[in-house]
């Protein structure tokens, strides 16, 4: 073949695959987060990994404070410039699944999700019984206490019964120290209902029951009393328990500076804890909800996060973007058998929730703090995943705020909460 | 030649009033439109259905919907009547300081109240939020070398809205101050010389020549004090979230979250369209008083 002809093939040969390699570099992937800039930077690094043998996907990494990521996600999401993959509370899909806002997941991605993760997980992460995204963590409420504080109050172990943790919250009061014996939260949804739900289902009630509220149980008007015995007794000072934007706030400051006996959080806020105490952290354990008075054994309320595509993104975007996630989650890509999501979560303190991941992780899991979140989680009940969930949390939030400075009654509180869940999930429903 | 005049006055005219078609009365009345529909954001107008006033009465209605927006319209009113009542008469007292040629300083003091103007609302949020801290905030430290015990500032419904006009005077007051420094420049000095030689004192030159004199200036004051104020949403999202128990939960703040989280478009409209109507009620009733306070 003469040096013409060869130049003229390379020719037609550059020009056929020009087109196909201006596509491949042209997918760009925008992940929407809520993450801390360090964990930020384990999801960019767990891209980098990716980008290795995906040449021509881009993943960038954008984050939001917690409080501004459903607004995020639904006025950017509508249009195809929006973020291709948000991660979000499972509370969430419901409504964004209606306004099609999240596209559900092709069949191969469902497939290897349902078979990889537990069932109760699967079903968080589905409207309708089609998957939308791919579950990542999963948090759960227990009772954090400073051991240090117990030991000067004089309390041999943390409270099993409900009779328990009044005493206790009672002797770890010290108003000239400026010390509260149990944290309330308030000024942040989850922070004050899910704490408030704990000890709900730990009194066998629940928040919703098939669809419907459910606080008008006598498990409620008991939850609502505590509560109210906490408050006026001095044992919780809503004054100190307010959040911000971050889901930081004073209400963190006076329990990582013991002046908080005891709170009620999930497992997430690991990294948060060390990193306002120090070595001070191991003065810091975990145990089971106290059981109510109308309760049979600890429980405590779950919620998962999953990752969503947008549905509005391109065709190849949306593409990529399962693919992407599809390895971010599969155990081959982070270490020991653990996936890269999981790696990024642990670093956290977060639990994982696929199966392979959490017996990856079986050692970390196995500390001091985690171990006593993973022992409650078999009893955990799922935050309910209703429409009109976010409005029905927010409005209790608001009826809890308001028992905790004292402008309602526990009776009213009760009445309020159940009056206005039956009004949002009645018109949420329509 | 009139006809000539009008068609060119009107060919040169369009151009302003397309534009302020388009971007301005077309979406106040989509918003007017869309306070009758039920209608989530996130579909199209298309799916709106028309529902009358339902939306109106569901927000002024018994259920948390209304509670939440009374409060909100409770809220944001209170901000502003105290966010004007604070600006107005500290803008006057600064730029009276600071337009005295006698004093020393007057335009360092000029600079430094209008700088804060320029600061950033994230900037100020940030630190705000800091002096306010409940126990080990600098604010409380100082009051505790008063001998007065800690404040909660934002952490009580009793006095965040308050710290949060603090903020909002804080950043504003210098901007009000350079306008109060215009309309001082307006008022002829000859007319104080006169007062002076009939013997008015200080008071009854402020009382008799000043304040009368800047009653534009005050009244332009107050309508952007308080269109600044009903439009408040940042030190509110970033520092407070609307909590606690709602008390700093403005209307802004509070449509954003109805329109845009909860996705309820109908209900977030019939909010702003009744923001719109009691900011153009307030305005309007400035504007009768200073009229005939001027024909009396």
């Amino acid at each position: 073949m003469s040096f013409a002809w060869t130049s003229k093939l390379a020719l037609v040969a550059s020009l056929a695959l020009l087109p196909a390699t201006g596509w491949a570099q042209s997918v760009n992937i925008y992940y929407l987060t809520h993450w801390s800039p360090e964990t930020v930077a384990l999801l960019e690094a767990a891209a980098k990994d990716y980008a290795k043998a995906n040449p021509d996907v881009s993943v960038t990494v954008r984050a939001v404070p917690f409080g501004d990521l459903l607004t995020t996600l639904r006025s950017q999401g509508g249009g195809s410039d929006g973020p291709t993959i948000g991660g979000i509370y499972d509370l969430w899909l419901p409504e964004l699944a209606r306004d099609k806002l999240v596209a559900p997941a092709p069949d191969t991605v469902a497939e290897e999700v349902k078979g990889a993760w537990p069932a109760g997980v699967v079903s968080a992460a589905s409207v309708g019984g089609k998957l939308y995204g791919i579950p990542n963590e999963i948090d759960v409420y227990a009772l954090n206490y400073n051991k240090a504080l117990f030991k000067q109050a004089g309390i041999a172990a943390a409270p099993k019964t409900w009779d328990e943790f009044r005493e206790a919250a009672k002797k770890l009061t010290n108003k000239d120290a400026g010390q509260q014996g149990f944290g309330m939260i308030n000024s942040w949804a989850a922070g004050v209902v899910h704490p408030f739900a704990s000890l709900l289902v730990s009194n066998g009630g629940e928040l919703v029951k098939d669809g419907k509220p459910a606080l008008d149980s006598k498990q409620a008007a008991e939850t609502f009393q505590l509560y109210e015995d906490l408050i006026k007794s001095g044992a919780s000072v809503p004054a100190m328990a307010t959040a911000d934007a971050n889901t930081t706030g004073p209400f963190l400051d006076n329990f990582v500076s013991g002046k908080t006996g005891m709170i009620i959080m999930a497992n997430w806020w690991e990294s948060a804890l060390k990193a306002g105490m120090g070595d001070k952290f191991a003065d810091i354990a975990t145990a089971p909800i106290p059981i109510g008075p109308s309760g049979d054994k600890p429980h405590s309320i779950s919620y998962s996060w999953m990752t969503v595509v947008n549905a509005n993104a391109g065709q190849a975007e949306q593409k990529a973007a399962w693919d992407f996630l599809a390895w971010l989650n599969n155990p081959k890509s982070g270490k020991n058998g653990a996936s890269a999501m999981s790696d990024i979560l642990m670093s956290m303190g977060i639990l994982p929730s696929r199966s392979s991941d959490i017996e990856a992780h079986k050692d970390k899991l196995g500390s001091e703090f985690l171990s006593g979140y993973v022992s409650v989680l078999a009893d955990a009940k799922p935050f309910p995943v209703v429409p009109g969930g976010q409005e029905f949390s927010e409005s209790l939030q608001q009826t809890l705020e308001a028992l905790q400075y004292g402008q309602v009654s526990a009776k009213d509180a009760q009445a309020t909460a159940q009056a206005d869940a039956t009004s949002i999930l009645e018109r949420a429903a329509k | 030649m009139i006809e000539r005049y009008r068609a060119s006055a009107g060919i040169m005219l369009a151009p302003a009033v397309t534009l302020i078609g388009i971007f301005i009365l077309l979406p106040m009345l989509l918003t007017v439109w869309l306070s009758f529909q039920d209608w989530s954001t996130q579909t199209p107008f298309a799916s709106a259905s028309f529902i009358g006033l339902d939306n109106f009465r569901e927000i002024f209605g018994p259920t948390s919907i209304g509670r939440d927006f009374k409060g909100a319209l409770a809220n944001t009113a209170i901000y502003t009547a105290l966010s004007v009542i604070l600006i107005l008469p500290l803008s006057v007292a600064f730029g009276l300081m600071v337009y005295q040629h006698d004093v020393a300083g007057g335009t360092a003091l000029r600079t430094v109240l209008f700088s804060t103007y320029m600061v950033p609302m994230i900037a100020v949020a940030l630190v705000w939020s800091k002096l306010y801290a409940p126990g080990e905030g600098p604010l409380n430290q100082m009051l505790g070398l008063l001998g007065i015990g800690p404040q909660p500032f934002l952490s009580s419904p009793r006095s965040a809205l308050i710290s949060i006009v603090f903020l909002n005077v804080w950043q504003q007051v210098g901007y009000f101050t350079v306008l109060a420094i215009a309309g001082l420049t307006q008022i002829p000095g000859s007319l104080y010389e006169a007062a002076k030689l009939d013997g008015a004192n200080r008071f009854e030159q402020f009382r008799f020549i000043t304040l009368p004199l800047m009653r534009r200036t005050l009244l332009f004051s107050a309508v952007i004090a308080i269109i600044n104020a009903v439009q408040v949403f940042e030190p509110v999202a970033l520092i407070t979230q609307g909590g606690p128990v709602g008390s700093t939960n403005v209307l802004t703040y509070h449509i954003r979250r109805v329109g845009i989280e909860r996705a309820q478009g109908g209900l977030g409209s019939a909010m702003a369209v009744m923001l719109m109507l009691s900011l153009i009620v307030v305005v309007c009733a400035l504007f009768a008083l200073a009229n005939r306070k001027d024909r009396e």
